[in-house]
C-alpha cells in the first residue's frame, strides 16, 4: 500500500517543533500512525493539536522535525504527501456561492477523481443527504455540513485521514454514524488521526491515543493501558468520581485541573 | 487547474452585485458623458471609463474576494489538497483578467453605439493590450492592500476609499477642475498613467514622449505593488 512496504507507518512525525513568533506551541512531538489504526490526539485547549495537524497538512512550516506521509516527506514532496491525505480542518468553510454538488466535483478533481452527477448523488445518499447536491452549504445544518465535509475529505480514499474535532457539535446519532464511517476506513487499512475533547469518543473509537499538553506529548498508549497504568496515581484518584477510574480522570490527572486560556 | 478555474468563474458569476458594479459603472459614465464627447474627445471618454472599470476590478472585485475567502478559510481548505498556492492564485487572477477583457470590450462596444466613438482596428487592439497592463497596476494595488490588511471589513473600506479618491480626484483633477498642481500630480498617479496609456494606445498617432514615461510609470507601479503585495500576503486568517 505505501512506498516503504507494509510495516511502515503511514504517518510518521519525528521531533516536531512549531513556533509562533517567540511562542513555542509544539515541542519535540513524535508519534506515528499505522494503517488500520485510529489514533487520537487529546489535549486541553491550546495544547497544540491543531498546530501539529497544520504542520502535517503543510499549512505551516515547523521550526524543525520530520514528517512523512505514505513515504513522502512533507517538505520535500509536499504535493505527493498531500495527495495521500484527506483533511477535515477544525474550522473550514467551502465557497458559499457554490452548490454542494459543485464543491464535491471541485475537490474530487483536485484529487484527480472524476465524478459524474449520478455518483455524486449516490455518495450524498450514502450520508442521508440525497437532495443536497443543488443546495448551498449554508442551507445545511452544522451536523449535515460536517457529514459533507467528511465525504469531501475522503473522496479520494486517502491512506491518511486527518480529522480535527470531527464530532464537535454533532448529535449522538450523527456522532455514531461518523464513528462508523471512521471505523470503516480503519477496517479498510487506512490510517486515521483525529483530535477530540471527548474522552468517551477516545475510548470508544481510538486504538491508541496521545495526550498532549503545553505542546508536549505526555503519554502515548491504548486507552485501556493508560487507565491501567495510572490507576493508582494520587493525582488521578483525587479527581475520580463515583469510584471508577475513567480515561477522563487519567486525562485530568495528567494535565491538571486548571482551565486553559 | 481547470476545475479550480470553473469554480472561480462560477463564484464570480454568482456574486452578482460586484459583477454588475464592475461592468455597469463604466457604462453609466459612458452614457452620462454622451454630451461631452465633442468637448473631451472620444478617446478621453473611453480611456476614463476603462480606467474606472479597471480600478473597480482590481480594488473591489479582486482584493475583496481574496480578503473574504481568506477570512472564511476557503483558501486553507484548498491548500491542504495537492494544489500549489500559485495555482490557487493564478486561477483567481485569470478570472479577473477575463473580467478585464469583457469590461474593456463592453466599453468599446458601448462607446461605438452609444457615444459614436470610432477608433481604428489597431487602436482597439492596442487599447485592449494596454487595458491588460492597466489591469495589472490595479490588481497589484489590490494585492498590496489585501496583503497589508487582514480583516475583510478593513479591506473593504480601504478599497472603497481608494476607489473613491481615484475617481473623484482622478477625474476632476485631470480635467483641471482642482487646479494646475493637482492636475499634474494626478496625471502621474496610478489613475493618470493608466488613463494616459489607454488614451494614447486607442489613438496611436497621439503617442508622445510623456506617454512613454507614463507607460514606464505604469510598469513601475505594477512591480512595486506586486512585490509588496506578495511579500505582505499571508494565507491564514489568524
Ligand atoms: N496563528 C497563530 N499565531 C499565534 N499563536 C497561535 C496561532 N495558532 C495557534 N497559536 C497558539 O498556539 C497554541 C496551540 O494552538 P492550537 O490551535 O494548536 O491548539 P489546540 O490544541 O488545537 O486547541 P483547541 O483544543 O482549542 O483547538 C495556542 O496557545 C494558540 O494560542
Ligand atoms: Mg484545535
Amino acid at each position: 500500500m505505501n512506498q516503504q512496504g507494509d510495516n511502515a507507518p503511514i504517518l510518521d512525525v519525528k521531533a516536531l517543533h512549531i513556533r509562533y513568533g517567540a511562542f513555542e506551541a509544539v515541542k519535540d512531538v513524535s508519534f506515528d500512525v499505522y494503517g488500520g489504526e485510529i489514533f487520537g490526539l487529546l489535549g486541553p485547549n491550546g495544547a497544540g493539536k491543531t498546530s501539529t495537524l497544520s504542520a502535517i497538512e503543510g499549512l505551516l512550516k515547523p521550526v524543525s522535525g520530520q514528517i512523512t506521509v505514505a513515504g513522502f516527506n512533507t517538505r520535500e514532496k509536499p504535493l505527493h504527501a498531500r495527495a495521500n491525505m484527506g483533511v477535515q480542518l477544525q474550522a473550514t468553510s467551502f465557497q458559499p456561492e457554490l452548490t454542494i454538488g459543485e464543491i464535491i466535483r471541485l475537490f474530487a478533481s483536485i484529487y484527480g477523481v472524476e465524478l459524474g452527477e449520478d455518483t455524486i448523488r449516490e455518495k450524498l445518499a450514502a450520508i442521508n443527504l440525497e437532495d443536497a447536491a443543488g443546495k448551498k452549504i449554508a442551507q445545511l445544518s452544522g451536523g449535515q455540513q460536517q457529514r459533507v465535509s467528511l465525504l469531501i475529505s475522503t473522496i479520494h480514499h486517502p491512506q491518511l485521514v486527518l480529522l480535527d474535532e470531527p464530532t464537535t457539535g454533532l448529535d449522538p446519532q450523527s456522532r455514531r454514524q461518523l464513528w462508523e464511517r471512521i471505523e470503516y476506513f480503519r477496517n479498510n487499512g487506512h490510517a486515521v488521526l483525529l483530535t477530540t475533547h471527548s474522552m468517551e469518543e477516545a475510548e470508544a473509537v481510538c486504538d491508541r491515543i496521545a495526550i498532549i499538553d503545553h505542546g508536549r506529548i505526555i503519554a502515548i498508549d491504548t486507552p485501556a493501558a493508560l487507565i491501567e497504568k495510572h490507576l493508582h496515581d494520587p493525582e488521578v484518584l483525587k479527581v475520580v468520581r463515583k469510584g471508577k477510574v475513567t480515561l477522563e480522570d487519567v486525562f485530568i490527572g495528567l494535565t491538571g485541573t486548571a482551565v486553559r486560556s | 487547474m481547470a476545475a479550480l478555474l470553473r469554480a472561480d468563474f462560477t463564484t464570480l458569476w454568482r456574486n452578482r452585485r460586484s459583477f454588475r458594479l464592475v461592468l455597469i459603472v463604466p457604462l453609466i459614465i459612458l452614457v452620462s458623458w454622451k454630451g461631452l464627447v465633442d468637448k473631451l474627445g472620444g478617446v478621453f471618454v473611453l480611456s476614463s471609463c476603462i480606467t474606472i472599470g479597471l480600478t473597480s476590478i482590481g480594488l473591489m472585485g479582486y482584493s475583496n474576494a481574496i480578503a473574504r475567502d481568506r477570512d472564511r478559510g476557503v483558501f486553507q481548505r484548498l491548500r491542504v489538497g495537492p494544489v500549489s498556492s500559485w495555482t490557487i492564485m493564478i486561477s483567481r487572477l485569470l478570472v479577473q483578467i477575463a473580467m478585464i477583457m469583457v469590461m474593456t470590450l463592453l466599453v468599446f462596444i458601448g462607446g461605438y453605439y452609444i457615444d459614436h466613438i470610432h477608433v481604428s482596428p489597431l487602436g482597439y487592439i492596442a487599447g485592449l493590450l494596454m487595458s491588460l497592463l492597466g489591469g495589472a497596476v490595479y490588481l497589484g494595488l489590490g494585492q498590496a492592500i489585501v496583503g497589508r490588511f487582514k480583516n475583510p471589513e478593513t479591506v473593504n473600506s480601504i478599497t472603497r476609499l481608494v476607489y473613491f479618491i481615484f475617481i473623484m480626484i482622478g477625474m476632476f483633477g485631470e480635467l483641471g477642475l482642482l487646479g494646475k498642481e493637482t492636475q499634474e500630480i494626478m496625471s502621474w498617479s496610478p489613475y493618470g498613467v493608466v488613463r494616459e496609456i489607454l488614451a494614447a494606445s486607442l489613438e496611436p498617432s497621439a503617442w508622445t514622449f510623456k506617454t512613454t514615461y507614463a507607460l514606464l510609470a505604469a510598469v513601475a507601479y505594477t512591480i512595486m505593488f506586486v512585490v509588496l503585495g506578495v511579500k505582505w500576503f499571508k494565507w491564514e486568517n489568524k
